[in-house]
């Protein structure tokens, strides 16, 4: 459910990112760059904005629509992604957060490594 | 990333730097002009450093010109599309302003 490379887990704290990833198991529709609309439940999103989605209506710039069991979207080629009515964001910023803060600081109370951990004189 | 309603880091009130203009318009409507003849128009509930943005009960207006064959006139056409809540990468996005006030 969290990302396992800290350089993704910096890059998806401090942007935001972080709301699409708490997106996950919605279905919602992506605008892309190039004109055409996927809309499709989430599977993952990545730190780059890279989307996954399942069960896919793709709609191409002439109308024309086509079913796909998976997509793979690059960050670079979306335009917007539209968030469902229901959601409660700053809810869902939130969570993700934790979910991140938990992953960085696990194993912190038995003497484990703590990631970027402030050096103390 | 900053967000309305709920500060995520500790933020100064003065201006700094031309993000803090955009923060002093969170909770606002703004007005945002994309690529491609895109603008849109909504309220601003959160944006980053790339300028990714989720704006709530947005106006997206797309904008095409055609050109008569036989005059050579142009034809400007825009369509309208309401969306009521949206997240916009940040990529596309070329300006962000106050909505303009038709006087």
């Amino acid at each position: 459910m969290v990302v396992n490379s800290i350089r993704e887990r910096t890059i998806t704290e401090n942007s935001m990112v972080i709301l699409l990833q708490g997106l996950q198991g919605e279905v919602t529709t992506v605008d892309l760059r190039n004109e055409s609309t996927a809309r499709g439940r989430v599977v993952n999103v990545d730190a780059f904005m890279n989307v996954r989605l399942e069960d896919v209506l793709y709609r191409d710039r002439l109308g024309q629509l086509t079913q796909l069991q998976d997509l793979f979207i690059t960050g670079r080629n979306i335009r917007y992604v539209h968030i469902p009515d229901h959601m409660d964001i700053m809810k869902t910023i939130e969570s993700q957060l934790a979910k991140i803060h938990r992953v960085r600081n696990f194993g912190s109370e038995g003497g484990g490594r703590k990631e970027f951990a402030k050096k103390t004189k | 990333m900053k967000t309305g309603r709920f500060e995520q880091q500790p933020t100064t009130n003065t201006v700094e730097e031309p993000l803090d203009l955009i923060r002093l318009s969170l909770d606002e409507r703004i007005y945002v002009k994309m690529r491609n003849d895109r603008e849109l128009r909504g309220r601003l509930h959160a944006y980053d450093q790339h300028l990714n943005m989720i704006l709530g009960d947005v106006e997206e207006t797309v904008t095409t010109v055609e050109i008569d064959e036989e005059t050579y006139e142009e034809l400007y056409k825009s369509t309208k599309r309401n969306i009521p809540m949206l997240f916009v990468r940040g990529d596309g996005v070329v300006l962000v302003a106050p909505p303009l006030r038709v006087g």
